[in-house]
């Protein structure tokens, strides 16, 4: 007899409750049980083979292999698709690896930024002068010795990725029959406190002539709230990297560019003119001996008078191209700045220890703000996928029932 | 329900056990429903290898809190079964697999009873006229003896609704049968 029956949620018809019941002690082969219910379940259970054969030892050998080998690519499959538990903490430390990368960025672009840069020659200095890789490798281990000079926050001197300058003479680079000239220049930026101002820039200018150098221009500004002080500086140029070391001890370094311009050809070049000029001088001289007329011999005096002049202009010039490669040029400007009050200093005091940690947690606060922001989007677009893909692959399944 | 049913049950909620007791407790259980619901030997061994399979490399995925690992198991098999019969559909193939008759002449040549075989060819003919749904309930109550709390959890319904469905196609396997 088929009952109608409730289909309510929470209820059951007490005559259906009571059927399935019985239904439910025929299953379990109670005694007592309805025979009619105990012998339809033992014919539905009579209904399907057992599994046996090979398809059971199979299946049993597997189990006992804990599916380890049997699959093609087992192996590299559980290696390139980890645990879901593995692939989450993956997950996670890739999204924070990433907020590290962000943050960082965001945060040494800031007040705090100390630009570094560092130019030199092309490869072999200019056009006219051949190649001079030793001349490089000299510069690049002068560059070294500044990239390791301290900072008075105890942090080494910015370094510099490219090639620094190299001392003004090397080995004779490509036959030019002399030593390398090299130009060097710096520009740095110090900053201190702004009380401190007036001792940095009293400092600079004892470490300037101690090193041999001379300050050729200086302007100090000190106001209340701070100050700076600009130098125009010429250090020998092999004691710039010295030079940029100890001013580096000074105060904290903000920014420090190197330049260097290998001028060994317009040297050369210049000295040769100068050679030549005076070789013409001699003959001239000589011509000038051996003159029989007056119109000669006043002919002969005027370009001997052209001859000194340019002689004359070809030693200024190779004097001046000397003394820009025996002497470096050092820009130099010290700023007061309030921020510097922080970093500066010698001593690590627990005041300094304080504002570390305190700098510690903004970091982390900062770190995790752009982990979240990185997460919510992607939450609020994966989960309502997965869910809506999970809630398809239901209904998927669903109609497959329907459609046998 | 009574201590003497309890007891006579398949194993409920109980403590975890192994994989590979779970898989001898149950793999005779999950063939036959795994059978009932594709009626292909050959898709049934394969579904079912594959059920445990699945069911191995997810056992640390299994919470207890949500039912008993039988159930779990049985879950697992279910969407297995499932996704083989929408494979079958999209390619187009064995869209309506007839009973094995590979499987029907064994179970016939074993049994040398006339009568039982007749019996069993009439519950054979009965379970045929149950849709896939009904015969899935059947196979969920008969081979894999789940609660109607478990049925219904797998089923996503509620328990008085899984009675119901399981009342009725039990009722209309008897008609047919009788």
């Amino acid at each position: 007899m088929i009952r109608r029956i409730r289909t309510h949620d929470d209820e059951l018809d007490p005559v259906v409750a009571a059927e399935l019941q019985e239904l439910e002690r025929a299953l379990a082969g109670a005694p007592g049980a309805d025979p009619v219910l105990s012998a339809l379940v033992r014919d539905v259970r009579d209904q399907v083979p057992d599994l046996t054969g090979p398809a059971r030892s199979d299946l049993d050998a597997r189990v006992a292999s804990g599916f380890a080998a049997d699959r093609p690519g087992g192996r590299l499959r559980r290696f390139v698709a980890p645990r879901p538990a593995l692939r989450t903490a993956l997950g996670a430390a890739a999204t924070v690896v990433l907020a590290l990368v962000v943050a960082s960025a965001a945060l040494t672009g800031g007040d705090d930024a100390r630009p570094v840069t560092s130019s030199a020659p092309p490869a072999g200095g200019s056009a006219e002068d051949g190649a001079g890789t030793a001349g490089e490798a000299q510069e690049r281990s002068g560059g070294d010795e500044a990239a390791r000079a301290p900072s008075p926050s105890g942090s080494a001197a910015p370094q510099s990725s490219a090639t620094a300058p190299a001392p003004p003479t090397t080995t004779d680079p490509g036959g030019l029959g002399g030593p390398r000239r090299v130009e060097r220049a710096a520009q740095m930026t110090l900053s201190t406190a702004p009380q401190d101002v007036q001792a940095v820039s009293d400092a600079v200018i004892r470490t300037v002539q101690s090193l041999g150098g001379v300050v050729a221009s200086s302007q100090i500004t000190t106001t209340d709230d701070g100050g700076e002080a600009v130098f125009d500086l010429r250090v020998p140029a092999a004691r710039l990297d010295r030079a940029i070391a100890e001013l580096s001890r000074l105060a904290h370094v903000s920014a420090l560019v190197q330049e260097s311009d290998d001028i060994t050809g317009t040297v050369v070049s210049t000295a040769s003119r100068l050679q030549d000029a005076r070789d013409e001088r001699q003959a001239l001289l000589k011509a000038l001996a051996r003159a029989k007329s007056d119109r000669q011999v006043s002919s002969l005096r005027a370009r001997i008078a052209d001859s000194r002049r340019r002689i004359a202009s070809l030693e200024g010039a190779l004097r001046g191209l000397r003394a820009r490669t025996d002497r470096a040029t050092v820009g130099l400007t010290v700023r007061g700045d309030r921020a510097s009050q922080d970093t500066g200093g010698a001593a690590w005091t627990p005041a300094d220890a304080l504002r570390d940690a305190a700098r510690v947690l903004e970091v982390t606060a900062s770190v995790l703000v752009v982990v979240a922001a990185i997460l919510v989007p992607a939450g609020l677009l994966v989960v309502p996928a997965l869910i809506a893909a999970r809630s398809a692959r239901r209904r998927a399944r669903s109609r497959a029932l329907d459609a046998v | 329900m009574s201590d003497t049913l309890t007891m006579a049950l398949p194993q409920r909620n109980t403590a975890q056990v192994p994989f590979d007791a779970l898989y001898r407790q149950t793999v005779s259980d999950v063939f036959a429903y795994v059978f009932s619901v594709l009626r292909d030997r050959g898709a049934a061994e394969d579904v079912t290898a594959l059920a445990f399979e699945r069911a191995y490399r997810k056992r640390a995925r299994y919470d207890a809190r949500r039912g008993s690992q039988r159930a779990w198991v049985f879950g697992i098999a279910r969407n297995a079964a499932l996704d083989e019969l929408r494979r079958r559909q999209r390619t187009a193939a064995l869209v309506v697999e007839p009973d094995d008759p590979a499987a029907a002449a064994d179970l016939d040549a074993v049994d040398d009873a006339t009568e039982a075989a007749d019996r069993r060819a009439t519950v054979r003919a009965a379970l045929a006229t149950l849709d896939t749904r009904e015969r899935e309930l059947i196979a969920l109550k008969f081979h894999a003896g789940l609660t109607n709390v478990e049925i219904a959890r797998m089923l996503g319904i509620s328990e008085a609704n899984a009675g119901t469905r399981i009342h009725r196609a039990v009722t209309k396997l008897r008609k047919a049968c009788s």
